[in-house]
């Protein structure tokens, strides 16, 4: 009589062989729930625009929050406590802010080059305004300690055809 | 000609004269772009219009002739690829479709990676900092790469071919709903995000850092297509092999059995 040569089944196999590949899984799928959650979760992280923070001046008091908008000349360098600072005034469609960034710059930071700042509303009137060309001098000023440079995605090298660099007072 | 066939014929080697010359050809086009991209284009200088002050990335720039064409492939090409290969396992239930899923979604997390390595670099000096929590499309991205990098864990967890496949295949296609996000997140979160908007589409770039765009996106579609023919045909002998290896062992089993039975009588 023929033995049976059918190949058995393979036995279920709870092995270290098993058990690494299905902990990765594991452990990548919690990296995406702690990616959403920061993302989602954190509201600093949400750009307002400029007319926004002025518009909800009220209730973004005592939060920090993130706010886009573009520099405009006279920027002056200065000092608070210990640390280097910046003045300027920053504005988006129309609507300016004064703003005392303390820390270093971006190093792209400049004039014209839109930036986010990370920081909130103080309600003060700081006299170093005086001597900026744009300053509001309204009684507040956003105190930031936090900017990145938002780029543009315009790589062409004549300057008659940079029209989308948001400038405010600055005419395009 | 089969995959199978074709492999015998090259004798388990996973490259052919014709794989061979488009590999000289991606190597000969890697190094012209190299010379391009860090040598022969102009920094990105541009003066403002108003305050006549210099702007731009300046040599910073460089790193986009590599991060784009990249960019086409990790979160795009490779996963789209991936995708209508696990289409196409879901329909045919046929191993090619499945290997082909697998060689590109595995060069594309490759990609992704690099993609999210070689942007942060650039974004230090042009962004100042080296990752942006608040960034849809880096968050995006970064979560299609752990989709990806979990695609090829679940390969590796030890089940039935089919059963494997027929998973590995759904995961591939759950992934594939974050590629139009990806694309489109600057455009729908346009004023609430830090990347910048495409600027292939709108032909915001002429001249030689046009040219050296494009020749990075023909290169590396190249290194692309290179990569998942070998990767291909890696997997595919691996299938082989497998199969190959069950073969041989009923085979010792049954002369095991012959020469038992012909102890015994």
């Amino acid at each position: 009589m023929t033995e049976d040569l059918t190949p058995s089944p393979a036995r279920p196999e709870r092995s270290k062989h098993r058990r690494g590949p299905i902990a990765i899984i594991v452990l990548l799928l919690t990296a995406v729930a702690a990616v959403l959650f920061v993302t989602l979760g954190d509201a600093t992280l949400v750009f307002y625009e400029v007319d926004e923070v002025v518009e909800q001046r009220e209730e973004l008091i005592d939060k920090r929050f993130r706010v886009v908008g573009t520099p405009l000349p006279g920027i002056v360098e200065t000092t608070v406590g210990r640390e280097s600072a910046v003045l300027f005034t920053f504005c988006a469609q129309g609507v300016y802010v004064d703003v005392v960034h303390v820390g270093d710059p971006a190093e792209l930071f400049q004039p014209g080059v839109p930036v986010v700042l990370q920081g909130e509303w103080v309600s003060e009137s700081l006299p170093e305004f005086q001597s900026l060309p744009n300053a509001t001098r309204d009684g507040w000023y956003l105190s930031t300690d936090h900017m990145v440079v938002k780029h543009d995605n315009d790589y062409r090298t004549d300057p008659d055809r940079i029209t989308d660099i948001e400038s405010c007072g600055l005419k395009e | 000609m089969s995959a199978g066939k074709m492999l015998k014929q090259n004798q388990g080697v996973t490259s052919s004269p014709k794989s061979r010359l488009l590999g000289f050809a991606t190597l000969l086009g890697l190094v012209t772009l190299f010379v391009f991209a860090f040598f022969l284009t102009d920094p990105d200088v541009r003066l403002h219009p108003t305050t006549g002050e210099e702007i731009g990335q300046f040599d910073a720039v460089r790193l986009l002739y590599l991060h784009v064409p990249m960019a086409i492939i990790g979160p795009y090409l490779a996963p789209l690829v991936g995708a209508v290969a696990s289409i196409g396992y879901l329909i045919k239930r046929t191993p090619w479709w499945d290997v082909t899923a697998h060689a590109a979604i595995e060069v594309g997390a490759i990609f992704c990676g690099l993609v999210l390595v070689q942007g942060s670099i650039w974004g230090r000096p042009v962004w100042n900092t080296w990752w942006e929590w608040g960034d849809v499309r880096i968050m995006t991205t970064l979560i299609l790469f752990l989709m990806l990098l979990g695609y090829l864990a679940l390969r590796r967890v030890v089940a039935d071919e089919h059963k494997q496949a027929r998973r590995s295949a759904i995961v591939a296609l759950v992934a594939a709903i974050n590629l139009p996000i990806i694309n489109r997140s600057v455009e729908w979160w346009e004023s609430r995000t830090l990347h910048q908007k495409s600027t292939l589409s709108e032909l915001k770039i002429e001249d030689l850092t046009f040219f050296t765009l494009m020749m990075g996106i023909v290169v590396f579609l190249m290194l692309f297509t290179w990569l998942v023919l070998h990767r291909f045909r890696l997997g595919w002998l691996e299938k082989e092999s497998l199969k190959q290896e069950a073969l041989t062992a009923i085979e010792e089993r049954r002369a095991v059995a012959v020469t038992n039975e012909e102890e015994t009588s």
